[in-house]
């Protein structure tokens, strides 16, 4: 769990200064489970040290680099890691020693072999890691390995830079977030549907006996809470719901609440700050409360109602369920936070902690179902931590979960996505779809020849029909009727990259697969689901479900 | 794609020297220049510029004509940063006053100063805005909380305490300066 | 086999460098010269040397760049090294350029990285002129402003057209030893356009943008882009705190200059422990008092400091992106962003790319410099009547700028201090008031909307 932050310069270590910008991102939880986590890369190509890179300068744990080749001449000039002095010495070892330069914390392993010799002579070998990052693997080896982790449940990232090209897939079969940091998130406010202790201290408040600087240092939210009382009685209970009541609403606001107090010329030049704030929340804290779909999917879900494994994400969201269905009256566990706004101090700390108050009693509730359902099933008590519960109640609202897909379905499959019009797909010329299979009809050729097409200056011609008929064959294999699309300018132009790994697009994919890495670890931020395209030659995005 | 240069184009090889040849003015100098040209003062209202190659520090005198501070000369000195006009001006009152949103250090609390800053704004608009604190005092959001406070509840008293301080001489503890005109 | 230049070497820049393709610019004609103009020819200026300066001293001279040109003011920092992979414990305190420069060197084989521990303002035009591409990486507004107004002010115009070509076809043959002109050589020349690829981070967001000064939207243009600072009122933090940001502003600003805790006239120096810890101290005992929770050590310097989150990763990827315009740009193997990406990978990876619109009335690309020809001899008074006859100015205040990039005012007629002190120069010659060929005059007036630039065109004779 969280672990204080410094309090003082003195507490401060090297390592909270060193690692500050980064500390203000996911905390010193969120450093703590880096540090703790182990990472496997799968060949130290230019895409996997790039990868490396930014998960050592963060301070990961531990890193293991698994490549039976040598470094190359190609190797040299283009791998920032692999020193041109130490062309022909084993790749595995020369990247882990330029990469443990980064960072003093991070300890650094490597094992001269083959992804292949591995599985086959000690396939347990990557249960032991939090993620496994693969890159220049064929197709066939990618298959066995994505089965291996599918099974043994290690998130597998698979990253290619490939010319202008660059991709990343995600294989993880269940993944969950408790802090998603979502950039817009709606205020928890419950003006809707008020709890007792926000009542309670609503009836102290009374506005008409305010004077007038009181009444402008009022904050918006009591105001609100007021029009909505005079707006309730005339309305049946309803809020209002559109343009035209939130209009009669705002009007409450303006000219009734304050009658007597604020002087006509006042309403007249825009009014008090705390008015004019009211009127803007009248759009944005007037919220329904009610549980957004991502949860309510994580609340309906098989795992959450049987609970078949001992997993603390799915115990709290149990007891979350069970608190929405009877303390909650259908609503999660309060936020309890405030957003600023004008206020005297004494007010807006008040109203803050009804709030808060609320918000750990609800929590509390969610506890007391958590050790219920641990002790109806004979779990240690333990298993989750009171701590764990507020934090899972305070973020209950930005709660997600991913399930992913296995690679190696994805390679055997004989359809894509049964949402995905191939045909009017490809009749688009920067599709992320023909992207994605321009680089499966490059892995096809590989596995078909032995060679990328266009690696070899003299074949560029040639491959370029060959690689044709791997692409038409696997449109076929995926059932669909490509074959009057005609797509010979970018399987030119897939011959023309020959494989090459562009530094660039590397150091692209590397930042952004790191950062997948560091989510998955953390468990905080969304990661991808579950395949990324990169296109350099548009400089665009897109994001592929499979 | 327009044709930038050529492969076989050439850029000098020699390390050059610094500072040689004539220097641009920066965006924030080309502005500051605009708003300084364009300034339209209020009668009560006098700049001053101690360097006038240097427009990015400069005082402003007002003498209000009217209301509480009427017959009193206070001074506010502005320095423009290289940020202008995307971050505010730094403006200090550099007269002690007994106001109730000007504080004894010469903090001015005038919104467009600071959270409703926005670039659009411009050295005449600030001018207007510390105008307008001397004509109609804030007693809502005060810095000077004493003085607002009297403001609120006392008028008369609060005129005086202002005569007395403009004219030189202690309102409670704190001492002010003469500063009629 | 060269230590220096070992085979395959360049095998994956030469795949996209040498190989044509239907899909490639229509410009890019594949050949090895392209490869020879990055490895010999092409001078990069890197601006900034942090977080995406590393990245992009490593992406270009892995791009095939060697005339590399680096500039920064700052000294290393403990807080640096969580991103800034070329700098390690033993380097806190030394030049971020010099160490980020020495470092490439040694890994890189004939890369050519020359530091400059200096301010971007320290150098002139002569210095801008001589790259093909500038890239920064800054995490200064004003920096980026400055550098932007600079690119602007290197373009040179023809019968008041953009000049694509700024030097002149007798001087290309006074070097012609030096090229093999080819039609297309010949076409694409000399560009007075230098190209700025810019680059910021903030957390998990990140921008790439490729500005063309005089031709897309630039820095200026699109200012509002930049997210405002955040500035709390300060009669909230003086009377009526809520936050515990209200709380550390109320130390910083009101407390700190009132006790001057270190001394009279001791500035806070955010990277001062002690600083941090007084304020910090100060803050929770007025957080204390109202009640309110979160002052932390690490907020109390975030505030003061205004600290920006930063991370690895997202300087990984918007250096890349930065690397790979330069490269197309550079190469012309692919066509370059048009013109701005956002990134952002809070939740999966999102990105947006869309083309910047110029703003038409933009204070630093809009306008292009007119000419005012005169005799050295000639009055101010005479430009003055010059500017209110020929382009109807209401009253013009005119100002110029010295060696030292400082503003010098040669007239300004509405503010009577300036007025009084500046009257004597109307009545001097443009050669007494020290005015060169080529001066820039910056004139203000209210019948437009900037400020505009001129340049003075001087001459001795009266028959020129």
């Amino acid at each position: 769990m969280a672990s204080p932050s410094p309090k003082s310069p003195g507490q401060i270590s090297d390592k909270s200064k060193k690692y500050d910008r980064q500390l203000r991102l996911w905390g010193d939880h969120g450093q703590a489970a880096l540090e703790n986590a182990s990472v496997c890369l799968i060949n130290a190509t230019t895409t996997g040290t790039e990868i490396l890179k930014s998960l050592v300068l963060p301070g990961i744990g531990s890193f293991t680099i698994v490549d039976g080749a040598l470094v190359s001449g190609e190797d040299a000039g283009n791998n920032f890691f692999l020193d041109h002095t130490k062309i022909g010495k084993p790749r595995a070892h020369v990247a882990t020693q330029l990469l443990m330069e980064l960072n003093a914390d991070v300890k650094g392993d490597y094992i001269e072999e083959t992804c292949d010799q591995l599985l086959s002579n000690n396939p347990d070998f990557f249960c032991t890691f939090s993620v496994v990052i693969a890159t220049g693997l064929t197709e066939k080896s990618l298959h066995s390995l994505s089965t291996n982790l599918w099974q043994n449940n290690v998130p597998l990232v698979v990253c290619v830079s490939y010319g202008f090209i660059g991709a990343i897939r995600l294989q993880v079969s269940e993944h969950c977030i408790i802090e998603s940091h979502p950039d817009n998130l709606l205020e928890d406010l419950r003006l809707d549907k008020p709890f007792s202790g926000l009542k309670e201290f609503m009836e102290t408040i009374k506005l008409s006996e305010m004077d007038h600087k009181q009444f402008s240092h009022t904050p918006y939210l009591m105001l609100l809470y007021k029009a909505l009382e005079i707006w309730r009685e005339k309305h049946d209970g309803n809020l209002p719901s559109n343009y035209k009541e939130k209009q009669i609403l705002k009007d409450i606001i303006s000219r009734e609440l304050g009658c007597g107090i604020v002087k006509e010329e006042d309403v007249n030049t825009g009014g008090e700050e705390n008015v004019v704030e009211a009127i803007k929340a009248v759009n944005t804290a007037l919220n329904k409360t009610q549980i957004p779909s991502s949860v309510q999917k994580i609340l309906s879900d098989d795992q959450c109602i049987h609970l078949k494994e001992k997993n603390p994400f799915w115990i709290v969201a149990r007891g979350v369920k069970e608190f929405v269905e009877k303390e909650g009256n259908g609503a999660l566990p309060l936020r309890g936070s405030l957003p600023d706004m004008t206020s005297d101090s004494q007010r807006y700390i008040a109203l803050q902690n009804v709030y808060r108050e609320q918000a750990a009693k609800d929590a509390e509730h969610v506890w007391r179902h958590v050790q219920l359902i641990l002790k109806e099933r004979g779990w240690s008590s333990e298993s989750v931590m009171e701590n764990d519960v507020k934090l899972f109640c305070k973020h209950s609202s930005e709660l997600r979960m991913i399930r992913g897909s296995s690679l190696a379905a994805e390679l055997d499959g004989k359809q894509l996505p049964g949402d995905v019009d191939i045909n009017q797909q490809l009749e688009e010329p920067d599709s992320p779809w023909l992207h994605y299979l321009l680089l499966r009809a490059v892995n096809k050729f590989h596995t078909e020849n032995g060679s990328h097409p266009g690696y070899y200056d003299d074949n560029v011609e040639t491959d370029i029909a060959k690689l044709k008929g791997c692409f038409s064959r696997l449109l076929n294999d995926l059932g669909c009727q490509g074959g009057s699309l005609s797509k010979d300018d970018n399987l030119h132009e897939m011959c023309r990259y020959g494989a090459a790994e562009l530094h660039a697009v590397a150091a692209f994919i590397g930042g952004c697969a790191a950062q997948e890495v560091i989510k998955l670890i953390t468990k905080q931020y969304v990661p991808l689901d579950n395949t990324f395209i990169f296109n350099s030659v548009t400089t665009t995005t897109a994001t592929l479900r499979l | 794609m327009i044709k930038l240069f050529s492969l076989k184009q050439q850029k000098k090889d020699e390390v050059p020297g610094r500072a040689g040849n004539q220097k641009k003015a920066s965006a924030a100098q080309l502005r500051i220049t605009k708003d300084i040209n364009e300034l339209n003062l209020p009668k009560t209202c006098q700049m001053e510029f101690p360097d006038p190659d240097d427009l990015l520090n400069f005082k402003l005198i007002i003498s209000p004509d009217e209301g509480f501070y009427r017959g009193g000369k206070f001074s506010f000195s502005f320095k423009v940063g290289p940020g202008y006009p995307h971050e505010p001006p730094k403006v200090k009152c550099e007269t002690q006053v007994y106001h109730p949103n000007i504080d004894l250090e010469g903090n001015v609390c005038l919104n467009i100063l600071r959270e409703d800053w926005k670039p659009v704004l411009t050295i005449n608009s600030i001018i207007y805005g510390l105008q307008y604190l001397f004509l109609e005092p804030n007693p809502e959001d005060p810095l000077n909380k004493e003085a607002a406070e009297v403001l609120q509840t006392n008028r008369r008293l609060f005129e005086t305490n202002v005569q007395k301080s403009m004219r030189g001489g202690y309102i409670g503890s704190v001492f002010f300066e003469r500063c009629l005109k | 086999m060269s230590t220096t230049n070992w085979n395959g070497r360049w095998f994956h820049l030469r795949k996209v460098l040498e190989r044509g393709g239907p899909l490639a610019h229509p410009d890019f004609q594949a050949s090895n010269e392209t490869l020879n103009f990055l490895l010999d020819n092409c001078k990069i200026l890197v601006v900034g040397a942090g977080g995406l300066g590393c990245e992009l001293l490593k992406n270009l001279a892995l791009m095939g760049f060697r005339q590399i040109h680096v500039i920064d003011m700052d000294t290393i920092d403990v807080s640096n090294l969580n991103r800034q992979f070329l700098f390690r414990h033993v380097d806190v305190g030394k030049p971020k350029a010099e160490v980020a420069a020495n470092f490439i060197n040694e890994r890189i084989p004939l890369a050519n990285v020359t530091p400059y521990y200096a301010k971007i303002q320290d150098y002139d035009q002569d210095f801008y002129s001589g790259f093909h591409i500038v890239v920064c990486g800054l995490d200064s507004i004003i920096a980026r402003r400055w550098i932007n107004g600079m690119l602007i002010s290197l373009l040179t115009y023809e019968e008041g057209e953009l000049d694509p070509s700024r030097i002149s076809c007798q001087q290309m043959y006074s070097h012609a030893d030096h090229f093999v002109l080819t039609a297309f050589s010949f076409a694409l020349l000399c560009g007075s356009i230098i190209p700025l690829v810019d680059g910021g981070t903030e957390g998990f967001k990140g921008n790439v943008r490729v500005i063309l000064p005089g031709m897309n939207a630039c820095i200026e243009c699109t200012l509002d882009l930049f997210p405002p600072q955040i500035n709390f009122p300060l009669c909230t933090i003086a009377h009526t705190p809520r936050l515990p940001e209200h709380c550390i502003e109320y130390a910083r600003l009101l407390q700190w200059p009132k006790e001057n805790p270190f001394g009279e006239e001791v500035a806070i120096d955010g990277d001062d422990p002690n600083h941090i810890s007084w304020i910090y101290e100060k803050a929770l005992q007025r957080a204390n008092e109202y009640g309110i929770l979160g002052v932390t050590y690490r907020l109390a310097q975030g505030v003061v400091k205004h600290i920006i989150p930063a991370v690895a990763s997202t300087n990984a990827v918007v250096a890349a992106a930065c690397a790979l315009e330069v490269f197309k740009l550079a190469s012309t193997c692919a066509p370059k962003l048009d013109n701005y990406m956002v990134f952002n990978d809070t939740d999966g990876i999102y990105t947006y790319t869309y083309a910047a619109e110029r703003n038409e009335s933009c204070v630093a690309c809009s306008q292009i410099p007119k000419d005012l020809f005169f005799h050295e001899n000639a009055r101010l008074s005479e430009v003055m009547e010059h500017l209110s006859t020929t382009y109807q100015m209401k009253s013009p205040g005119v100002t110029t700028t010295d060696k030292q990039g400082r503003n010098r005012t040669l007239y300004l007629p509405n503010v009577s201090s300036i007025e009084e002190r500046t009257r004597p120069n109307l009545k001097k010659t443009l050669k007494e008031l020290e005015l060169k060929d080529g001066a820039q005059l910056i004139v203000a007036d209210v019948t437009s909307p900037n400020a505009i630039e001129f340049h003075l065109k001087l001459h001795a004779q009266m028959d020129t």
